[in-house]
């Protein structure tokens, strides 16, 4: 019987297959539908959010910081409460990383502020001594990409039936609404409404006068994300 | 029966399967070695006698299994 | 052809080898560029702040692991199979204009598809997921490369005239068939700009899994890309050329072949010790470390296979070179699929996740076995494609020295660094706070880097005296017989 096998390459392939695909089976798909059920609080992004979550990406920002704090109290003590997996139901692709050259990014919006962040982008040793983080100057300059992070919340609404404009219950108790605009202008409006206030707390006159004039850099899309990791 | 249970029970049979598919694959291999009916060091020489004008350790014309 | 006899045909297996050296040398240039921008960060804008963007560290690290991976890699295991595959099955592939053809046509989509991964990761197009982080239009691409290749496999096995399979068939067959599956499903995605209506960026796609299951699907993917990309098609080579280059057939035939189902049964289940404490289930979490540690009967398998084929032959280690790469590269195997399992043990893997220490084992990996028995190849097969002597057997030694070298500072420093920044990260004081802050752990690391980053430039050194040496064998080695290709490699001085 083995040896009938050795001679033919194409039932030998399919011997191969099977036993490296069991597996796979066995571990990954069961646990799906589970996996992926928000916890209570848990919003999807809103799309100047969802924009700067591209920033992030575009960026490897994850090459660098972790979105995962391990059930350890150092690590509670460190970033805050450890992470759940319904935590992260609306998060395509995950952003866990490999490596924390710097640190845990899951709560930041915790204990980060929008000028922290402006001044820390700019020029992270004189915020950190120390850092060995790169400066990310074109965040200033580059333009926030919209469209695509519309067109990605379009998608997940109807592929993933990610809840947008629908109820959402908090921890406390009380209901909140993540609006999703039904046009790209209506879009392009509502990033615009948010990224305002985020740039109200800035300092750079370049950025609060690109926001003033319709523009949205790069650097407001991604603090809106960082914001909202909480 | 609920997916765990199910995914438990599928894990736990199959690999009681394969593990005693691999241990009869070592006796067959030990086995047909001493009785003599497949000698199986022979075919190391493959990687050693590769001239496309040497002979083949086992010619694939001789035998009439077809290849498939 | 009636009047010239029936040759070997290693059109296609050049093309790789270019690409295997070219590849190479560029993914380690970004490595090492990387090293010295983590030691000293003013390299981040070494070429001027108008293109900082593009020399950044987090811009070119998936540059780095992309082209190690899929270039020099991938490169080295098609290089190969287009050797070692006509030569085990004993039919050229002369014999089919067919597969000669697509053979070309490999190549060239291949090329594309380099060209398109590297102008796509400088300008952030990324999907982010590690050895994955391709758009979709160029994992199309990348599918249609691999089915290529999956015909050349097939198509030379349907025309052989061994009717056995030799073992390193086995293990390029498993290569093709476990990367197909885990790079298919690893990357299902949905173009945003059609699921939208044409809204947005063309190339933007978004995946099918989210949080959770994204990050079990993607270790699932990400540690098999590395059993089938980095071991399986690395023991494929050594199953061959080590037996070829010493004269001694493989010590025990039998040993490879159970130690080939033995891989593949196991290294599947490992892909959860990524994962431990993180939010998968525990079942899974613990099936990952156990598997992980039952990998090494498998590995060891095969390493000491190798190494007792060198047994009474241990004169030949030492007076080629070509063999000392072979050799080295087998105890790194050993010695990393020994430490990956300690890693994936539950309390040393608190300790080291995300920490420097398994950088160190990705590149005493990939470095002392990978990359040391892909150059062997290359080395080997180069007298036997280009029909001239290699040119400098000295040249090989001090590469080999040289690499060697640079090996060992890597990972030492990269095991200090990963357990120093470990434990600080950990530490309490007596009142029970946090003992360090997180800047406290970075600065220390400091002298680590640099020698990590000298260690790295060491081992570029060397991948240059590899290029240059190929080229010179190329263009200017003594011609030979072929009848001084029988097993030891021919070398000039």
């Amino acid at each position: 019987m083995f040896h009938w096998l050795e001679k033919r390459p194409f039932f030998f392939a399919v011997a191969v297959f099977v036993v490296i695909a069991f597996a796979g089976l066995i571990e990954i798909l069961p646990n799906f539908a589970q996996a992926s059920q928000p916890v209570v609080g848990t919003k999807p992004y809103s799309t100047l959010e969802l924009a700067g979550r591209h920033v992030y990406i575009k960026n490897s920002c994850n090459a660098c910081h972790s979105q995962l704090i391990r059930p350890f109290k150092s690590e509670t003590d460190r970033y805050g409460h450890y992470s759940l997996s319904g935590e992260y139901a609306y998060d395509r692709p995950f952003l866990w990383g490999s490596k924390r050259t710097g640190p845990d990014l899951m709560r930041v919006g915790n204990y980060r502020t929008t000028d922290w962040h402006e001044n820390h982008m700019k020029d992270p040793a004189a915020v950190v001594p120390g850092s060995i983080m790169p400066a990310y100057g074109w965040m200033f300059k580059n333009t926030a990409d919209i469209d695509t992070a519309y067109a990605e919340q379009l998608t997940v609404q109807k592929v993933f039936a990610v809840p947008y404009n629908k109820e959402i219950p908090l921890a406390d108790g009380s209901k909140a609404t993540v609006a999703l605009a039904d046009s790209l202008e209506g879009a392009h409006a509502s990033a615009l409404e948010e990224a305002k206030v985020i740039a109200a707390d800035m300092k750079d006159q370049d950025v609060k006068d690109a926001v003033a004039a319709g523009t949205i850099p790069e650097i407001v899309a991604l603090i809106a994300y960082l914001n909202s990791l909480k | 029966m609920d997916i765990a249970t199910f995914q438990a029970y599928g894990y736990f049979f199959f690999t009681a399967f394969l593990v005693v598919v691999l241990y009869s694959y070592v006796y067959h291999l030990y086995s047909a070695q001493k009785k003599g009916t497949r000698d199986y060091e022979k075919y190391g020489n493959i990687a050693l006698h590769d001239e496309i004008t040497d002979q083949p350790i086992e010619e694939i014309s001789k035998n009439d299994e077809i290849k498939k | 052809m009636e009047n010239r006899p029936l040759e070997y045909d290693y059109t296609v297996a050049k093309m790789f080898m270019l690409t295997t050296v070219l590849l190479g040398i560029v993914g380690m240039l970004v490595g090492v560029i990387l090293a010295w921008e983590l030691a000293f960060p003013a390299v981040n804008t070494i070429a001027g702040q108008g293109v900082a963007e593009y020399t950044n560290f987090s811009r070119l690290r998936p540059l780095h692991t992309d082209a190690v991976i899929f270039g020099f890699t991938v490169s080295g295991v098609f290089a190969t199979w287009y050797y070692v595959g006509q030569r085990v099955l004993k039919v050229s592939m002369a014999e089919s204009k067919f597969l000669m053809a697509l053979g070309k046509l490999h190549f060239a989509l291949y090329l594309l598809v380099v060209v398109a991964v590297v102008g796509s990761l400088l300008l952030g197009i990324t999907t982010s997921k590690e050895y994955a982080e391709f758009e979709w239009p160029i994992d199309i691409a990348i599918v249609v490369v691999w089915v290529i290749w999956g015909l050349q496999i097939f198509g030379l096995i349907g025309i052989r005239r061994e009717k056995s399979l030799y073992i390193s068939v086995w293990y390029y067959i498993a290569t093709f068939l476990g990367i197909a599956m885990l790079y298919l499903f690893n990357n299902m995605e949905i173009p945003t700009y059609f699921a939208s209506g044409g809204i947005g960026a063309w190339y933007h796609s978004v995946s099918m899994y989210s949080g959770t299951n994204d990050a079990l699907v993607q270790w699932w993917y990400g540690h098999n890309a590395v059993a089938f990309g980095f071991t399986v098609p690395i023991v494929a080579m050594i199953y061959y050329f080590l037996p070829k280059e010493s004269g001694q057939a493989v010590y025990s035939y039998k040993l490879s072949l159970l130690a080939f189902w033995g891989l593949m049964f196991v290294y599947l289940w490992a892909g959860g010790h990524h994962l431990l404490f993180s939010t998968v289930p525990d079942w899974m979490q613990t099936m990952g470390s156990v598997f992980s540690v039952v990998l090494i009967l498998p590995s060891w398998g095969s390493a000491i296979n190798m190494l007792l084929t060198m047994k009474g032959e241990w004169q030949q280690v030492a007076a080629s070179p070509l063999i000392k790469f072979m050799i080295l590269a087998s105890t790194f195997y050993m010695f990393s699929t020994l430490e990956g399992p300690i890693q994936a043990i539950k309390s040393v893997n608190a300790l080291a996740h995300f920490t420097d220490w398994i950088v160190g084992h990705v590149h005493d990996g990939v470095l002392g076995w990978v990359a040391f028995m892909i150059m062997a190849s290359l080395f080997h097969m180069a007298p036997r494609v280009f029909k001239r002597e290699i040119y400098s057997k000295s040249l090989m030694n001090t590469q080999f020295w040289i690499q060697t070298l640079g090996v060992v500072l890597y990972f030492t420093s990269m095991w200090i660094a990963g357990i120093t920044q470990g434990m600080m990260w950990r530490a309490h004081d007596e009142f029970g706070n946090l003992a360090y802050s997180f800047i406290d752990t970075v600065t220390v690391l400091h002298p680590y880097y640099t020698i990590r980053a000298v260690g790295g430039t060491l081992y570029l050194v060397g991948m240059f005296l590899f290029a240059y040496n190929m080229y010179k064998t190329m263009t200017s080695g003594r011609r030979v017989e072929e009848s001084e290709l029988q097993n030891a490699s021919p070398m000039g001085a």
